[in-house]
C-alpha cells in the first residue's frame, strides 16, 4: 500500500537558508501524524512542501503517490489549513460555505453545516468579525467538508484559549474518523500531541530527529535512574540521548535501545511518556556534535 | 472560481458600473445635442458657398466638453489598472487568503487563469463602451477639427482605449503578483502604465508605417489655427486640412526653401501686426513648412495595429503571471 505521504532527499532553501534538508519520511495511511519541534524547525515549510504551495529545492515529496498540488483531483484530496486560518474577511460564513462548496467536487454540505453548528457559528456574519478561534473553526469547516484523504493542520489549536483548544481537538478527532483521513498537525504543544497522536514525526534544525508509530517509539525508549558510574555499564547499542544529575549524587537518562535492558543492571527503568521522549531527541539535535547540523551546507553539496 | 471572483470584485464592480452608467447618460444627451447642432449648422449654410466658418463655430461650442472628455478617457485604463488590476492579487496575498484558495480543487492556473479574464475582460468592456459612445457623441466635432490623429484624441476613441484597459489591468495583476503588497503594486502599476503611454506615441506610433514628408503652405485660415509662432519662425500646434498626423515640422521656410525667422519682413510681421492681422502678414509671403506626418486615411491602420501592439504587451504580461506563480508561489 503507498503511504500517503513520502519524502526522499526532500530539501528546501529560502535564499541561502536552508529550511529543511535530507529529510525522508513516509506516513501510512490513517495515522494522525505529530509534527513537533522547535521555531523555526521547518514544519510549516514542510506543511507547505506537502500540499504544493512551495516547491522542494531537492529530492521530491509525494502526496498519495504524486506531485502535490499540480491537478485538481490532488488538490481534492489534500485539506490545508495554513497556520494564520486565512478566511476572507469580505465574505459571510455562510458565503465561506458556498465557496467550498463551489471549488470542490467532493464537497459535504452536510458536514459542513454541521460543524458550523456545533462551533456556534452564525452563518450571517462576515469571516473579518469573527475572533480567532472561531476564525481557525471555520477555516478547519471549509477544509474538512471537501472531503480530503488528508488534512494538513499547521498549529490548528495555536489562536485558541486551553478550555477551547481542548474541545477543539475533540472536534478534530471526531472529524479525522469521521472522514477516515489521514491527519497531519504540528504544534508547540506537546500534551495536546500527546493526546491525540498516533504517529510522530520530530524535526529540528531542518531535519528528521525521529519519526515512527508512537507505541513503537516509546518501547524503544526507557528511564534510566542510577549512580553515574553505573551508567557505563549500559550495553554499546544503547544511546544516552539526554541525562540529569540529581541532587542526590544519582542521574536519570533517556536511553534509547533496540532491545529491553538487562533487567539485573544496578539502575532502574521505567517507561518514558511521549513529552520526555521528544523534549530529549530535541536536546540532542541542539547539543555540538548532535544530530542536528548546521543549516549551511557546504558549496560541494549543491 | 467565477463566482468568487465576482464575489470578491462586485463592490469595485458596482462602483464602477454605477460610474459608467452616469457617463453613458451624459454621453448620449451630449450626443444626441451635437448631432442636431450639427445637422442645423449644415442646414444653416447649405445656400452658401463657404460653410468653414459656421463649421468652426459649431466645433468651437463644443470644444471644450469633447476635450475633456477626451481626457477622461485617456486616465480610464490608468484607473481602472490601479484600482481594479493591483488589488485583485496583491490583497490575496496580504490576507493570506492565496493559502486558503490555492487549497480548493482548483489548481492555481486556473485561479489566475479566470481572474484575469472576469477583471481584465470588465474593465475592457466598459472602456469600449465608453470610447464608442464618445466616438459618436463627439464625432461631428472631432470630423470639423481634423484633429481625430493626434495622440490625445487617438488614445481616446476606437478600440485603442479598451485595449489599454485590458493591458492596464493585467499589469496592475501582475505587479500585484510580484510585489505581494497592494498600495506598492498600485504606485508601480500607475508608474510603469504612464511611461509606456508616453512612450508609445512619442517613440513608436510614428513608426507604425513610414511617416511621408511634405510641405504645407500656410494659407490664412492656417496661420490663425497655430498654438504657437515663436520669434524666431518656429511653429506649434499645426493642424492640416484632412486631418493627418502632424509629427514633427520645420521652421516657416520661403518659396525657394530657406528660413525666414531672421528675416526683416518676418520681424516686422512679427512687431507690428495685432494677433488679428498676423495671419494675412504672414501667409502674404507664400511661406510654407516642411512636415513629417502619416495621412489621415492611414487612421484605422494605425488604430488596428496599437491595439494588436498592446494586445500583445497584454499577452506577454500574462505570461509573466503565470510563470511567477509556476516558478515561485508562495
Amino acid at each position: 500500500m503507498t503511504p500517503v505521504l513520502e519524502a526522499v532527499g526532500l530539501g528546501k532553501r529560502f535564499g541561502r537558508r536552508w529550511a529543511l534538508s535530507g529529510v525522508e519520511l513516509s506516513v501510512p495511511a490513517g495515522r494522525v501524524v505529530g509534527l513537533v519541534g522547535p521555531n523555526g524547525a521547518g514544519k510549516s515549510t514542510l506543511m507547505q512542501l506537502a500540499c504544493g504551495l512551495v516547491a522542494p529545492t531537492e529530492g521530491r515529496i509525494r502526496v498519495h503517490g504524486s506531485e502535490p498540488g499540480t491537478r485538481p483531483e490532488q488538490l481534492a484530496r489534500v485539506g490545508y489549513v495554513a497556520q494564520d486560518t486565512p478566511v476572507y474577511p469580505d465574505l459571510t460564513v455562510a458565503e465561506h460555505l458556498r465557496l467550498g462548496a463551489r471549488l470542490n467536487p467532493r464537497w459535504d454540505a452536510a458536514l459542513a453545516d454541521r460543524r458550523l453548528e456545533r462551533a456556534e457559528l452564525d452563518p450571517r456574519q462576515k469571516a473579518g468579525r469573527l475572533s480567532g478561534g472561531q476564525r481557525a473553526q471555520l477555516a478547519l469547516t471549509v477544509a474538512a467538508a471537501k472531503r480530503p484523504d488528508l488534512l494538513i493542520l499547521d498549529e490548528p489549536a495555536a489562536a485558541l484559549d486551553p478550555l477551547a483548544r481542548h474541545a477543539f481537538l475533540d472536534h478534530l478527532m471526531e472529524s479525522v474518523t469521521e472522514l477516515g483521513a489521514t491527519a497531519v498537525l504540528s504544534s508547540h504543544a506537546l500534551p495536546d500531541v500527546a493526546r491525540v497522536c498516533d504517529h510522530l514525526v520530530v524535526l529540528a534544525r531542518g531535519r528528521v530527529q525521529l519519526c515512527g508509530d508512537v507505541e513503537p517509539l516509546i518501547a524503544q525508549h526507557v528511564r534510566v535512574t542510577g549512580r553515574p558510574a553505573d551508567f557505563d555499564a549500559l550495553p554499546s547499542e544503547a544511546v544516552v540521548l539526554a541525562r540529569t544529575e540529581q541532587g542526590d549524587g544519582r542521574a536519570t537518562a533517556l536511553v534509547r535501545t533496540v532491545r529491553p535492558l538487562p533487567a539485573d543492571g544496578p539502575w532502574s527503568v521505567a517507561a518514558p511518556d511521549l513529552e520526555e521522549l521528544v523534549l530529549a531527541h530535541l536536546a540532542c539535535a541542539e547539543r555540538p556534535g548532535g544530530k542536528g547540523r548546521s543549516s549551511a551546507r557546504p558549496e560541494a553539496r549543491r | 472560481m467565477i463566482w468568487l471572483t465576482w464575489r470578491q470584485f462586485r463592490t469595485q464592480a458596482l462602483i464602477g458600473l454605477a460610474a459608467l452608467l452616469v457617463l453613458a447618460g451624459y454621453l448620449l444627451l451630449l450626443g444626441l445635442d451635437v448631432h442636431q447642432a450639427h445637422r442645423d449648422t449644415l442646414a444653416h449654410c447649405a445656400a452658401r458657398p463657404d460653410c468653414s466658418g459656421a463649421l468652426a463655430a459649431f466645433a468651437d461650442r463644443y470644444r471644450l466638453r469633447a476635450d475633456l472628455l477626451g481626457y477622461l478617457l485617456l486616465v480610464l485604463p490608468a484607473v481602472l489598472g490601479v484600482f481594479c488590476g493591483a488589488p485583485l492579487l496583491a490583497r490575496e496575498f496580504e490576507a493570506g487568503t492565496h493559502r486558503l484558495v490555492w487549497n480548493q480543487s482548483v489548481t492555481r492556473r486556473r485561479w489566475l487563469a479566470v481572474k484575469l479574464a472576469v477583471v481584465g475582460g470588465s474593465c475592457t468592456l466598459a472602456t469600449l463602451l465608453a470610447a464608442l459612445l464618445l466616438g459618436w457623441a463627439t464625432g461631428p466635432v472631432a470630423a470639423v477639427q481634423g484633429a481625430r490623429f493626434e495622440p490625445v484624441a487617438f488614445a481616446s476613441h476606437g478600440p485603442a482605449p479598451a485595449v489599454y484597459a485590458a493591458f492596464a489591468a493585467v499589469l496592475g495583476a501582475t505587479l500585484g503578483l510580484h510585489l505581494r503588497r497592494a498600495v506598492p503594486a498600485m504606485a508601480a502599476t500607475l508608474a510603469v502604465f504612464t511611461v509606456v503611454q508616453l512612450a508609445v506615441p512619442a517613440l513608436v506610433r510614428p513608426h507604425y508605417r513610414a511617416p511621408e514628408r511634405t510641405s504645407v503652405q500656410l494659407t490664412e485660415p492656417i496661420v490663425a489655427n497655430l498654438t504657437k509662432i515663436g520669434t524666431y519662425g518656429d511653429i506649434g500646434g499645426l493642424r492640416v486640412p484632412g486631418g493627418p498626423w502632424v509629427i514633427d515640422t520645420s521652421p516657416i521656410l520661403d518659396r525657394g526653401g530657406a528660413p525666414v525667422g531672421r528675416t526683416d519682413w518676418f520681424q516686422d510681421c512679427m512687431d507690428h501686426s495685432s494677433p488679428a492681422d498676423l495671419p494675412r502678414c504672414l501667409a502674404g509671403h507664400g511661406v510654407h513648412v516642411d512636415v513629417t506626418q502619416q495621412p489621415a486615411d492611414r487612421y484605422w491602420t494605425f488604430q488596428a495595429v496599437e491595439s494588436a501592439l498592446f494586445a500583445l504587451l497584454t499577452a506577454v504580461t500574462a505570461a509573466l503571471a503565470f510563470r511567477r506563480l509556476r516558478t515561485r508561489a508562495d
